[in-house]
């Protein structure tokens, strides 16, 4: 009987404390019942391998112990929906605020940010926020029921409650005619102030009796925004023309990359104003350098925010073609 | 092979609810866990022992069975019987299993003779 005991020690390991002699003892008269009954048929003692044999039909040591124990999940099956729907809610919000953290500490010009640090370390907060929110599951689930009552989803609940039906909208023929016009109008303006600088008014006007003027970089940026901003125009004529909400779509979030990179051009210009020898009055360096410096910075937080912008759009779009995969229209 | 595992895992399914059936109804008369066993297979209704002993002890701990240890035969063994709980259950499982049963019959019958 020596594989017996050593057989019921090895079931013993994976069973809890409290209740394990009680689960062994009543294992032991049945194996040993069902030994007696072989000998029965047999009509003779079982020997070492016949012992054996009906140890090893019972099944092997975990498979036998995890039969004994108690149905656990980390996640049970009834509040793993709500896990799902919580991680693919949520995540786009902790990317939205890493997004905004990290533009803030370029803005702010932290020392240890670099773009690579940046993406490098993405990977890593998405695995933290995996982690704590399974954690936090698993926890409410090991608690309910033991510590407070299982919640349940409510039986009684009225179809009406739901919110309507969000169908994918664009944007109105309407307004991507008014947006057309307007960008028409915006590119010929700035096509006309080479030629006729009075068109230039806020800063440029302001500056009118000061000894700062426009600094030359503008020659540079100015025509990089221009083509930019002719691209804009086209892509807004073919929106203007297509049909396909696919397509209207595309168009919209290439346009948005363009007047992303419009403010790209603005934020790496960096001096906007410069010293004007024939202009009136004694230049102050000091005041020249902060006009640039809040320039700069105003360039900037209006780039975070189309970078946010973006963002966000292109996880939409990603996340309303799997919906429209799965067969359903997600909420926009 | 695939077939073959889609099989056994759909049988399993199949098989878990009514052998809780027949071992309450079983469990009408005081039995421990082998000479259960046996009686079930003698029915014609097979079940490893591995886990009928476990399924034993999950149903008492729903209250629908009770158990003792008593010596029989110079050995202590654990006897189950069914409770007061467990009887009403089975009352109530048995009339949805005869539902089920007559309604299979005639979904089946009437597919047959189509």
């Amino acid at each position: 009987m020596d594989l017996l005991e050593r057989y019921l020690q090895a079931v013993g390991q994976y069973l809890p404390a409290k209740g394990r002699g009680d689960t062994l003892a009543e294992l032991r008269a049945n194996l040993l019942a069902e030994m007696d009954g072989r000998v029965e048929e047999l009509g003779r003692p079982l020997n070492e391998d016949e012992i054996a044999a009906v140890l090893e039909k019972h099944g092997s040591p975990p498979v036998v112990a995890a039969r004994y124990l108690p149905q656990q999940s980390l996640i049970g099956p009834a509040l793993f929906p709500l896990y799902r729907f919580t991680l693919l809610k949520s995540f786009p919000l902790v990317l939205l605020v890493y997004a905004a953290v990290q533009v803030a500490k370029y803005i702010f010009g932290a020392e240890d940010w670099s773009f690579g640090s940046a993406i490098g370390h993405l990977p890593f907060v998405a695995f933290m926020f995996w982690a704590w929110m399974t954690l936090g599951f698993a926890v409410f689930e090991f608690a309910q029921g033991r510590y407070f009552a299982r919640v349940k989803w409510p039986e009684t609940w009225n179809v009406r409650d739901l919110p309507a039906v969000d169908k994918q909208k664009g944007p109105s023929f309407a307004n991507r005619v008014a947006e057309v016009v307007v960008n028409s109008l915006m590119f010929l303006w700035l096509l006309a102030v080479p030629t006729h600088p009075y068109l230039i008014l806020g800063p440029g006007g302001s500056l009118r009796g000061t000894p700062f003027g426009l600094s030359p970089e503008w020659r540079v940026f100015y025509w990089q925004i221009i083509a930019l901003l002719g691209l804009m125009l086209v892509l807004k004529f073919c929106q203007l023309l297509t049909r396909s909400a696919d397509w209207l779509k595309g168009l919209g979030l290439a346009t948005q990359v363009a007047s992303l990179l419009v403010l790209v051009v603005m934020v790496q210009a960096r001096t906007y104003f410069a010293y004007v020898p024939e202009g009136h009055g004694l230049p102050s360096l000091e005041t020249l350098a902060s006009v640039n410096y809040w320039v700069n910075f105003g360039f900037k937080i209006a780039l975070a925010v189309a970078v946010i912008k973006l963002a966000a759009d292109v996880w939409q779009m990603v996340a309303n073609s799997q919906a429209k995969q799965n067969g359903c229209v997600r909420a926009l | 092979m695939i077939e073959n595992e889609l099989f056994d895992s759909l049988r399993l399914e199949l098989r878990r609810g009514c052998l809780i059936l027949a071992v309450l109804a079983q469990l009408r008369a005081e039995h421990y866990g082998y000479t259960l066993r046996k009686a079930l297979a003698d029915e014609g209704l097979a079940i490893e022992e591995s886990t009928l002993y476990p399924l034993l002890r999950r149903l008492e701990t729903q209250g629908l069975l009770t158990s003792e240890w008593r010596e029989e035969e110079k050995r202590n063994k654990r006897f189950y019987r069914l409770s007061a709980e467990g009887a009403a259950i089975l009352t109530q499982l048995l009339a949805e299993w005869n539902g089920i049963n007559d309604s299979l019959h005639r979904i089946v019958k009437d597919k047959e003779e189509r």
